[in-house]
């Protein structure tokens, strides 16, 4: 008889909205948030964005499916001669791998309170070191390409350690001091570049030897003409790295606190100002892996007096995998594809390229609103909760 | 002489009015790194109405254009600086982040339409809306003085708009008691609350006004550094605001120093490049003048700098 009244009045409850109740049985669980709410965000972010598409008149589906294509994740209807699908896939990992390490680089200043706004400087800066002492060496590729990495390592963390320094010692906000070194690195930079590396032709420096050049390119295999990006075998496991630094080592650990509670952190007997400093000169080190994937790796010179958006693009990707190294690994892989197909998907469907760049500004829009997804979920759940709850006591109230 | 402060002048009001923009922000407890997206965006929706009115074509009147284009900047602007509102306030995002896909998003949104509506309806494949250059004046007789005539001599019609702006900026900021409230809600929004205002209403409103200061910035760059508005536009300056706010200590008299710092050093760096007749390469090394000055200077005065108390965190009413 009970069981006939409780049954009753839940369905009367549904009635309220079954989508809100199907949202939050899948959002509800907190074990999964971390992963179903962006992924709730990014099919927010592709419907908003397939609406963009229909208003210009052309079919969304068609679109996704021809950015999928662009960044080799499905196969294009013909290829030029000695391309396929996989050399298509290995072009967009030779663009995602500076991608892992800058995004990585973010979240490691993060973590420790810090925010390293000044990524892209240290990325120069590793490029163009590495460029100078290893790329126009000599050297055969067997001692060229760890060079290359030792000291895109080496600068890049020399530059983030001076702004830890910096807020360390004059208590500069890291945000300005990145800002000022950004520009001096790329005036200084541009400057040795104009004077003494420039190729006249392409306006750009000159390429470094193929030897020092981590991305192999034109290997023909199989009758197929591909660039493999070396860089590419390194991110994982520097991201598991990362990971095991943050989680698993003391040194993790203080960063951490410092990041949570600067007060406390000191209190406890943790050097905060050492704790910065070493959180930005790892953060730096990153950043040059970065650097070289992208100077000596992608591209194989460096275009005087121009920053590249890697470095404020990660920012977004690293939050957008909130913050997490694995998380950084998936959510570059997104923004990647979506970048690299948009050329594809714009000479395809007829859409501009630029709106590639929308639908990942989209995702990024919506993903920020996570905590609001997460506040709204708790809230209808509690309405929900809340509903039951008063059922059951209306049924013990009959009862009595 | 003349022609540095001239110039310098030229370069540092835009960015201070961003600057103050940002304090707006900042000081009512909002992080606000998407200055550059707000200048943008504004310099966009200006640059986009003048397209309209003229069909393309500006010849003639561009000195009645250039005030319909600051006045849709300041629009356009605040408009597009709700999103950071509302991501930021009602929808409880994190504000750096909130501020990074701001910029993301107006790069990508304008740099779109422009290129769609240039082709669209002009039929032209640019990514560019021509403008032509601001007006310039020269007050008669006080020109004459040497070196302070420099102030009233080819001055930008924008510079005393900017002036009158930002001296109504702080005073309302300063001395009203709308001001007073932003400032309180930086350093103690409970204390706001329980004082009966509404915490959200007025960080919502400043940062709106961010949006408006930072749209008529970027059109006064779009007017006298580029005579157009292309994606060319996001150079920075927007950042280069922030680091101005925070080396005037989130207040508008230091801010306007710092300003003026970058502007001077700026020109200064152009013209001894020139007096030196130096190669075009070298005026790189000399570009970098303005930002190793801030930094020499950040050392000996950044040890008192303090951030506004709440800045950065979401207000949560429950928490105390």
């Amino acid at each position: 008889m009970r069981k006939d009244k409780n049954t009753a009045g839940r369905d009367k409850n549904t009635t309220i909205n079954p989508f809100v109740r199907g949202a939050v049985t899948i959002l509800g669980n907190e074990k999964h948030q971390s992963i179903s709410i962006p992924l709730f965000a990014i099919l927010l972010s592709l419907l908003a964005g397939a609406i963009v598409i229909l208003f210009l008149g052309k079919n969304p589906i068609d679109s996704f499916i021809s950015l999928l294509q662009g960044s080799g994740i499905l196969p294009k209807a013909q290829y030029a001669a000695k391309k396929n699908m996989l050399t298509d896939f290995l072009s967009m990992i030779n663009s995602l791998t500076p991608m892992i390490f800058a995004a990585l680089a973010v979240a490691v200043a993060l973590k420790t309170g810090l925010f390293n706004i000044g990524i892209s400087g240290q990325m120069l800066v590793a490029g163009f070191a590495a460029t100078v002492t290893v790329g126009y060496s000599n050297l055969p590729m067997a001692a060229a390409l760890p060079l290359v990495l030792v000291v895109g390592i080496v600068f890049g963390g020399a530059v983030g350690a001076l702004i830890g320094w910096l807020k360390h010692r004059f208590n500069i906000n890291e945000v300005v001091s990145s800002i000022m070194l950004n520009y001096i690195f790329q005036y200084i930079i541009s400057f040795f570049i104009n004077s003494y590396y420039m190729n006249p032709v392409t306006r750009q420096s000159r390429q470094v030897s193929a030897a020092a050049r981590l991305t192999l390119t034109d290997v023909e295999l199989y009758g197929l003409k591909m660039d493999i990006p070396l860089g590419f075998i390194l991110t994982i496991p520097v991201a598991f790295l990362v990971l095991f630094l943050l989680n698993k080592t003391r040194l993790g650990y203080e960063l951490k606190i410092v990041g949570l509670n600067r007060k406390a952190a000191k209190y406890a007997g943790i050097k905060v100002g050492k704790s910065m400093v070493i959180s930005m000169a790892i953060s730096g080190a990153l950043a040059g892996l970065a650097g070289v994937t992208l100077y000596l790796g992608t591209f194989a010179s460096i275009q005087p007096r121009v920053l590249t958006s890697v470095g404020f693009d990660s920012i977004a990707v690293c939050l957008l995998g909130n913050a997490h190294p694995i998380g950084i690994l998936f959510s570059s892989l997104l923004i990647t594809i979506i970048s690299k197909g948009g050329n594809y998907m714009s000479s395809m469907v007829g859409i501009p390229q630029e709106i590639a760049q929308v639908i990942t500004g989209l995702i990024l829009l919506f993903s920020a609103c996570g905590a609001y997804i997460r506040y709204r979920v708790e809230l209808a759940k509690e309405n929900i909760g809340n509903g039951k709850l008063r059922i059951e006591n209306n049924g013990e109230g009959g009862q009595k | 002489m003349d022609i540095i402060i001239i110039e310098g002048l030229a370069f540092a009001l835009p960015l201070f009015i961003i600057a103050i923009g940002g304090i707006y922000s900042e000081r009512s407890g909002i992080t606000n790194l998407a200055l550059e997206g707000f200048l943008g965006f504004g310099a966009f929706i200006g640059a986009a109405a003048v397209t309209a009115f003229t069909r393309g074509n500006v010849a003639g009147i561009e000195v009645q254009m250039f005030f319909v284009a600051l006045l849709f900047s300041v629009i356009g602007g605040a408009v597009f600086a709700m999103l950071h509102a509302l991501l930021c306030i009602p929808f409880k995002a994190n504000q750096v982040i909130s501020g990074v896909v701001i910029n993301i998003l107006a790069v990508a949104l304008t740099a779109f339409f422009t290129s769609q509506i240039n082709s669209v309806i002009f039929g032209k494949p640019t990514n560019k809306f021509v403008l032509g250059v601001c007006e310039k004046f020269t007050v008669p007789g006080i020109s004459k003085i040497p070196i302070l005539g420099a102030f009233f001599t080819d001055v930008y019609y924008y510079v005393p708009i900017i002036i009158v702006v930002a001296l109504f900026a702080s005073y309302v900021l300063y001395k009203s008691r709308f001001g007073l409230r932003l400032r309180a809600c930086g350093d103690n929004p409970h204390a706001v609350d329980a004082a009966g205002v509404d915490v959200s209403k007025v960080r919502f409103i400043a940062v709106m006004i961010s949006g408006a200061l930072s749209g008529l910035g970027g059109i006064c760059f779009a007017y006298s550094i580029s005579t157009s508005f292309s994606p060319s536009i996001y150079a920075g300056y927007g950042f280069l605001a922030i680091a101005a706010l925070i080396f005037g200590n989130w207040k508008i008299g230091p801010t306007l120093g710092a300003c003026l710092l970058f502007g001077f050093a700026r020109s200064a760096g152009y013209k001894l490049a020139q007096v030196l007749e130096l190669a075009s390469t070298f005026s790189d090394i000399i570009m970098i003048l303005p930002y190793v000055l801030t930094l020499l200077l950040l050392m000996f005065f950044s040890s008192t700098n303090r951030p506004p108390r709440a800045l950065g965190e979401i207000y949560d009413k429950g928490k105390r």
